[in-house]
This record gives structure tokens, sequence and C-alpha cells, in this order.
């Protein structure tokens, strides 16, 4: 090592770390250099596109059960019965956030476009099981019954209308024997509302329980416990409602 | 200095007349050291929050902010917390040395307060040999270093321990040199003859640091050399947090980490008193002479120009380690062995001569004198 080399090892020791201290004297004197957020009194603003929980308009969902399908860590459960109109009621509508890994994929596949992602992401929770949002607010049983009952009375004033039609046209009957009867108009339809009536209150098309409720790993399957509890529910309901 | 103080003392207050003067002087020692140490702990403690802010702004966040106001109170936070923390010896540890491994680490560090010279009258002791005790007591560190990695019989703690020593024996040869010029123009080893040997008229210029070319080198290899000393980044091989885990110290918890903890950060205070004293006048500040004004008000001045000088030094040791990488262990040696050590020598002999030639006089001196 010549002496040339010695003294430019000794300059470029002094040099670089001149160089180095006039950086960090930059950044340290300058106070708008600090990027620290202090998380809970200030935040940033999350991106419109942001997936954060998520979050169903129950008003437009169709129960449809695309979300429930496509989830691929079932982390979503739904309970539905039909109702009156023959369409879906929501009778539960349940999302583990323990468990969903956000990749919105039930957003994407929502028909009425009900399913959000919103831009909450704080939760703190004490038990596994509150980490479960729940969008019906109404007790499930309560739903049922309403659309049990909605059900039954639509039923009901089907019969009273046949029978009112039945009386009608043997009235006609008997009053026009020698005329020959025509078909009666409105028979296949009353006979095709007759025979759903009885079988469809509170049908019960996807019923799963709460899911992960306490242990989400022994979890069965939605579709396994299909009903389980509608069914024990409705019949007699059912059956004590047409008898009156 | 102690037994002066106790005479006066006696002298001032006729009811302490009866008491007999070695009694005196005992309380009045207990009292100096007492305050000494309450400062170096205030000091410490208050350091280490400062490092903190320091390296927040340099990394662009914001340091401590919670305990107190702008977390001023965080050291108190931290002194209690290691306080109360469960203090743990390893099972297979040397007992009687591990425990006092950190008492000699921190009495190497703290007993240098003593020749400090805080201001005209403010010093512990103002010994004769100042500059080569302070060399001397501060070795007591390298002992402490290396019993604690002995003792806690942790491989890490063998290797650091064995790095400190290589490092603190090898940096004290050019520490010494770097420090032999003050003490050639001064022609004393007391740190109140060097400090009062940078007074004058001259201002700054009087100051060590402008004497010569030699001594402004001087300087800078000093507060290096003394860096290293210090175990601080980028010297801080013997800690290496990546590599050693925590080096020497890695065994400790509680207040026995403390202990080396405080150590560190009275290590960087004396050693920016020493430069402070021997580079950069003491407590002398241009235009205004301390020892001229009252005594109280003169120790009072100039405690806080010692200390603004001093303390800027170690803002610039924080602002240092929070600027360069640790250097590897053998770039560490021959940088002490290779460029160091022979600079310090070349300065000490150009020193001598410049002395020899110019009859003590500096270049600031000499310009002086030719405008009358």
């Amino acid at each position: 090592m010549g002496l040339k080399e010695y003294l430019h090892d000794i300059w470029e020791a002094v040099a670089t770390t001149a160089k180095g201290m006039r950086i960090t004297a930059r950044y340290g004197v300058d106070p708008r250099e600090t990027i620290t957020l202090q998380y809970p009194e200030e935040r940033w603003e999350p991106s419109k596109r942001f997936r954060g929980f998520l979050y169903n308009d129950i008003k437009t969902c169709t129960s449809c059960s695309m979300c429930v399908k496509v989830c691929p860590v079932d982390c979503i459960a739904l309970e539905a019965v039909r109702g009156a109109d023959k369409k879906l009621v929501l009778v539960s509508y349940g999302i583990n956030i323990g468990r969903c890994m956000y990749c919105g994929l039930c957003v994407e596949v929502c028909p009425p476009k009900s399913l959000t992602h919103t831009s909450g992401y704080e939760k703190a929770t004490v038990s596994r099981g509150e980490l479960i949002l729940h969008f019906v607010t109404e007790e499930a049983g309560e739903i049922k019954a309403r659309v049990a009952k909605q059900v039954a009375e639509a039923a009901a004033k089907a019969e009273a209308e046949k029978a009112a039609k039945e009386e009608a046209d043997k009235a006609a009957k008997a009053a026009e024997e020698t005329q020959p009867p025509d078909a009666p108009p409105g028979k296949p339809r009353a006979e095709r509302r007759e025979s759903p009536s009885t079988i469809l209150p509170a049908t019960p098309v996807f019923a799963a329980e709460n899911p992960g409720a306490g242990d989400d790993g022994e979890k069965k399957p939605a579709q396994e416990q299909k009903g389980e509890p509608a069914n024990r529910e409705e019949p007699p309901k059912e059956g004590g409602e047409r008898t009156e | 200095m102690m037994e002066s103080l106790a005479v006066s003392l006696v002298n001032a207050v006729p009811a302490l007349s009866g008491v007999p003067l070695w009694t005196m002087t005992l309380l009045v020692m207990v009292v100096v050291a007492a305050v000494v140490l309450t400062f170096a702990l205030l000091y410490a403690g208050l350091a280490t929050y400062v490092e903190r802010k320091v390296a927040g702004d340099i990394q662009a966040r914001i340091g401590p902010n919670r305990v107190g106001p702008v977390g001023l109170l965080q050291f108190l936070a931290d002194g209690i917390k290691l306080l109360l923390k469960e203090d743990i010896i390893p099972a297979k540890a040397d007992r009687f040395l591990f425990a006092l491994a950190p008492y000699l680490v921190f009495i190497g560090s703290f007993a240098a307060f003593v020749v400090v010279p805080f201001g005209v009258g403010l010093i512990a002791s103002d010994l004769n040999i100042g500059v080569y005790y302070v060399m001397a007591i501060s070795s007591l560190v390298v002992v402490g270093v290396m019993l604690a990695g002995w003792s806690s019989n942790n491989k890490w703690a063998l290797l650091g321990g064995m790095r400190a020593a290589a490092q603190i024996v090898s940096y004290e040869v050019p520490v010494g040199m770097a420090l032999l010029p003050a003490v050639l123009i001064a022609g004393s080893l007391s740190l109140q003859d060097i400090v009062r040997s940078q007074g004058g008229l001259l201002g700054i210029f009087g100051w060590n640091l402008f004497h010569n070319p030699f001594t402004f080198v001087s300087f800078f290899l000093y507060y290096t050399a003394a860096l290293a000393e210090t175990n601080r980044t980028p010297f801080d091989i013997p800690e290496a947090e990546s590599e050693l885990v925590s080096g020497y110290h890695v065994e400790y918890s509680g207040i026995r980490f403390a202990f080396f903890f405080l150590a560190e950060y009275g290590d960087m205070f004396v050693v920016s008193a020493l430069a402070t004293a021997c580079f950069l006048g003491g407590w002398h500040v241009p235009f205004l002479d301390a020892e001229a004004l009252p005594v109280a008000w003169g120790n009072l001045f100039s405690l806080g120009v010692f200390l603004a000088k001093a303390l800027g030094l170690v803002l610039l040791m924080m602002w240092i380690r929070w600027t360069l990488p640790r250097l590897r262990v053998d770039q560490l040696m021959r940088m002490s062995w290779k460029y160091l050590v022979p600079i310090t020598f070349f300065n000490l002999l150009g020193v001598s001569l410049w002395l020899l030639v110019f009859h003590g006089k500096g270049i600031p001196a000499m310009i002086a004198s030719i405008f009358g």
C-alpha cells in the first residue's frame, strides 16, 4: 500500500462520513420528513377499492346464496325461507370475519350487488364468536313465524277463493241445469295454488347454523345441516294454522 | 480542594467549629460524590431520551412521545421498568463474577466524573494527574466487560467480551496519544490547568483546537478513537446486535443491565468532557472570563458553558451513531493500528517540534503578536 493510497483512504473515510452525516442531518432537522402516523389519533385514508369488512344490505339481498357457494373459506352462512310471494326471505345472514380472507369473490359474484366491502378494518373481540357479523337484526324464529303466517294466510285465502268459486260454480250449475257446463277457467289455477300451499310454508332453502360459533374448526358444511331447526319448528305450526 | 472547602465551611458556620476537620472533609466528600452521581444518572437518563429522539428524527420517525410532555419522562418510565424487572442469573453462570461485572463497568465509567472540570471551581477533585487518571480508570471498564462476557457462560457474551477487550485495548493507544498534545501545551496533566491554558484574550482561537494544525487533527483523532472506546456505533462490534445478539450483556436483565446501559452513557459524557476540556477550551467562552466573575455566578456560568460544549459533542456522537454502519472486526483493528496509531504518533511528534521551534506559541498567538 503506497502512501498515495493510504492518504486516499483517509480522505475517503472523512469525505464519506461527512456526506452521510449531511444526509442524516437533513432528515433530522426537517420536520416534514416525519412519516410516522400516530395511529389511534391519525389514520390513513383507505383507498377506494380497499377490501375491508363485508357489509350486506339485506334490503336488496335476494338470498340467492351465490356468496355462500363461492366463498373459498366458507365464512358466510345464509338461511332463507320461501315467502308468500314465492320470493326468498332472509332469515339470517352471518359472515365470520375471523375466517374471511377478504378475497372479494362474494362481492364480485353478488347479483344484486348488495354485498360490499366497507373500509372498516379495526375490530377486537373477547371471544371468537363475536367475530361473526350478523346483518339480519330480527330474531330468526320471528321471521319464520311471520313468513309462515303470511304463507298460511295466502293459502287460506286461495282456498277460500277456490271454495267460493266452487260454490259459485255449483250455484251456476244448479241454476242452469239444462245448459252444458263449460270448463271452469279458474280451476287449474286454483289447484295449482293449493298444492304448493301445503308444502311451501317456511321451506328452508338454506339453513346453516352460525358459522364457527364457538369452534369453527369443527363446523359441518352448510348443506349438511340444511333446514334442521326450521323443519322441526314449522310442521306443527303449519298444521295448526290449517285447522283453523 | 475538599479540605479547603471543609475549612471554609467550618469558618463560615460557627456552630460547626467544634466538629473535627476530618469529619467535615468526609462529609463534604460524600456530598460532592452524591451530587456528581446524581448529575451523572440524570444526564444518562436524559441522554437515552435524546438519543431516541435523535434516532427518530434521523429515521423520519417521531420517537418517544407518550410519557409526559413530548415523552420527556420516558427515561423515568424506563428506569422504573428496569428496576422492577426480574434479576435473572443464568444457572451455569459464575454467580460472583456475574454480579461483580456491572459494578466494575459502572465504577470505571463514573469514577472518571471525578476529574471532569465542570466549572471554575466545580471539580470533584482536581487531581494533578487528571488525564492519566481518566485513562487509567476507564480501563477498568475492560475488566468489567470481559468478566461479564466470561461469567455469563454464553458464547455470544464471551465473543462480545473478547471483542470489547481487544477493541478497548487497541484504542487506548490512539486515545492517549491524541490527548498528549493538550498536555504538552499546558505542561500539566491536571484538567483544570489544561482548561486554564486555553483562556486569554484570543477567545475561540485560544483553544487548543486552533493552536496549530497538529492539534486540530488531534482533536478529530481523539474523538474518533474515543468513540471506539465507548463501544458505540460505528464501533459497536462488542454489542453488534445482528451478530452477537447484544454482546457481553446478553444475559443481563433488570438493574444489572441498567448499570451497563448507564455506564455507556456515562462513558459518552466523559469522553466528550475530556475532548471539551483538552481541545475546546473547557468552560472558556470568548471575551468573558468566568474567573473574573463573582464566585457563584462564575461557577454557574462556566458550568453552563462546559455542559453546552460537552453535551454538544454527545449529540454529535448520537448523530454519528445513526449515520454510520458498523465496522467489521478486521476493519476496526486496521483502523486503529494502521491509521489512528501512526497518525497520532506523527501528530505528537509534530506538536512537540512545534512547541520546541515556536516556544509554545500557537498560530493564533503568533498572528496576534504581529498586530501587537
